[in-house]
């Protein structure tokens, strides 16, 4: 009942709004109030609820009373969880290693190698972990401005968890006591080509080691497997991006071949290595470029150490 | 320093100067309230001692310094900006901009031992690559469209510039984030109970509010007491802007960018001389400031960003019921 009055009001408002616009029109430009439609030939309360169907519920309708800090919502993750759970056990069934070298307490700084135009990897191990931790607060993994930006993209990233990859907010989140997941290679981690797979980028300047020097946080290198087949970039289109703004069109085998179904994600196996700790020899916030340069280099040698073993244990790609 | 005794402020009729002025003289002692503005307000105390003073005008300085000098005034309170920016450019830089000016000047001339000054996060802007916190040490980076956020930044650093050279008067500014409340109009509460919420198609930015309350409060705890520097004065907690709008019970319409920036030309936030753009981005990207700093020095806030929203709403609905 109260239902149906709401619809009436809100069709009421919105022909309050038009019949004020088209007073405004036909104030401004009298030749407009000759064509008067005499009646409203237009079905209102049925255009009006289409309309709001249609551009109320595209992707965001859905939210929970309350969100964190970063925007996280509970409320969302419990509905998506069994849809990570599936995603987890049975898709990609995800084999994660080296859960013993995490720190029982504490804040900690995961380091990962990035792959993928969507930031899966982040939220698998993320969901991974916590569900491996149950007691501790969900890690929050950050992701690289370009991903950020998009529309859409953004606010469900950062309703599953995710942050803007940035110092500052990497750093709240280590004060807060939380695991916090980086991925060093940025942008070009997640746009690296099919043949390059498993190739370590370098770091981008924000700098995973400096970070975990001012926090005085231990620094977990991560390696992970199976996120590269999830779209494998076999050719960026880059002519027609333009147009729509975006850097370029990924060509995968399936996208856009199949359409929007090729963006759905492949079944390969997964596999996450927790590597032990870096001890970090240089402690304080006012760290020597050139040493923590080497301990970025070390950093990214361990993470690629962690990718070739977890290779060697997958049989295949979907194995 | 104990509590001043005598309190210049400087825009009289808006609603940060005269509530703050009647707060003020609410406690016991009360100290002097000495006001100016162009016009008197109507309906105000007649214990403020109303001086009307036009600061566009070249010899404002000299005249204003004057009467603080008369009046032995220790503090002066600046809040003689626009609540909404107007289609007057020139207009808004010269009393904004070059106004202020007049007034650190005439602060200095009469040897005022501090300057409280009314700021905003917008300066901060709304930007892709803000971090979710920005802190009082971030550039203030505006909105390439937004001229007075512009001419607010520009205010800023001068006044900083001044202040720097002269020790002598101490200066607090606040930047406050968006106030909502049953009492204060902007074109921000005033977008915000359109019949119909415009937004943008596929952006949900966490939003910030302070209840009229806390930002009042805030200003009388910089003006009665000594707190230099910068803070930022929020609201604890975020939420969407949907679910914000949701709660409310409000009905939103989501349009694409372009077609909203076009339109909004029409009954948006409108006549105040910028793009749709120079508000619409603040509902795109996030601005969202820590406020650590400003709850420290001033207290908790009463009203938490949900709690002030559900406040504004109800408040609303029962204005537009009676």
């Amino acid at each position: 009942m109260s239902g149906d009055r709401r619809e009436k009001e809100a069709a009421d408002e919105l022909r309050r709004v038009l019949a004020h616009l088209r007073d405004e029109i036909r104030s401004r430009f009298p030749v407009a109030a000759v064509a008067e439609p005499t009646e409203s030939a237009v079905d209102l309360e049925g255009l009006w609820n289409s309309a709001r169907r249609r551009l109320g519920t595209i992707g965001m309708s859905e939210h929970s009373a309350e969100v964190d800090e970063f925007g996280m919502d509970d409320e969302a993750l419990r509905r998506v969880e069994p849809l990570l759970d599936f995603l987890a056990e049975r898709f990609w069934r995800v084999d994660l290693r080296g859960l013993a070298n995490l720190p029982a307490e504490g804040p900690c700084l995961l380091v990962a190698n990035r792959a993928g135009l969507l930031p899966w990897d982040g939220l698998m191990l993320a969901h991974v972990l916590k569900r491996a931790l149950p007691d501790r607060e969900r890690p929050r993994f950050l992701v690289a401005d370009s991903g950020m930006q998009w529309p859409f993209v953004h606010a469900t990233i950062a309703q599953l968890g995710g942050v803007r990859s940035c110092v500052e907010n990497a750093e709240r989140l280590l004060a807060a006591g939380r695991i916090a997941i980086a991925f060093p290679e940025g942008a070009q981690g997640a746009t690296k080509a099919w043949p390059d797979r498993y190739r370590l980028q370098s770091f981008t300047h924000d700098g995973v080691v400096r970070l975990a020097l001012a926090s005085g946080v231990p620094l977990i290198p991560v390696g992970i497997v199976g996120a590269e087949e999830v779209h494998p970039l076999m050719a960026k289109l880059k002519g027609p991006a333009r147009r729509v703004g975006l850097p370029f069109v990924p060509v995968t085998p399936t996208f856009p071949l199949l359409g929007l179904l090729g963006l759905l994600p492949l079944p390969s196996k997964w596999l996450m290595w927790i590597g032990e700790p870096v001890s970090l020899d240089h402690p304080g916030a006012d760290a020597d470029p050139l040493a923590v340069a080497r301990e970025e280099d070390a950093v990214r040698s361990k993470i690629a150490e962690l990718v070739e073993r977890a290779l060697a244990q997958r049989e295949s790609i979907w194995g | 320093m104990n509590e001043p005794g005598v309190i210049a402020i400087t825009g009289l009729r808006t609603f940060l100067g005269g509530q703050l002025a009647e707060r003020l003289l609410r406690r016991s002692p009360s100290p002097r309230i000495v006001g100016f503005d162009r016009r008197r307000p109507p309906g105000i105390d007649p214990r403020v001692r109303f001086h009307a003073i036009d600061l566009t005008a070249a010899d404002a300085a000299a005249e204003l310094a004057g009467q603080l000098e008369n009046e032995g005034v220790e503090v002066l309170v600046h809040t003689a900006f626009r609540t909404d920016p107007t289609a007057d450019l020139a207009l808004d830089r010269a009393l904004e901009t070059d106004g202020s000016l007049r007034v650190v000047d005439a602060c200095v001339e009469a040897r005022v031992s501090r300057l409280v000054l009314a700021s905003s996060t917008m300066l901060y802007g709304p930007w892709p690559d803000n971090p979710n916190f920005l802190t009082e040490e971030h550039p203030l980076r505006g909105h390439p469209d937004a001229h007075a956020v512009a001419n607010r930044i520009e205010t800023e650093s001068l006044i900083n510039d001044c202040a720097r050279r002269r020790p002598q008067l101490e200066m607090t500014v606040l930047r406050s984030c968006w106030v909502l409340g049953p009492r204060f109009d902007d074109r921000v509460s005033r977008y915000l109970s359109l019949p119909v919420v415009p937004k943008l198609l596929g952006y949900d930015p966490l939003m910030q509010f302070v209840h009229e309350d806390d930002y009042l409060n805030a200003f009388e705890r910089a003006t009665l007491e000594s707190h230099p520097g910068v803070f930022n004065i929020v609201g604890r907690g975020t939420l969407p802007l949907a679910t914000l709008l949701r709660l409310g019970g409000r009905r939103s319409i989501a349009l694409p960018s372009r077609l909203l920036y076009r339109m909004a030309y029409y009954p948006g936030p409108r006549r105040t001389g910028d793009p749709p753009a120079a508000f619409y981005d603040y509902l795109r990207y996030l601005w969202v400031a820590d406020g650590a700093r400003g709850w420290d020095a001033f207290g908790e806030p009463v009203y938490s960003t949900r709690e002030t929203w559900v406040e504004f709403m109800s408040a609303r609905r029962s204005r537009s019921a009676g």
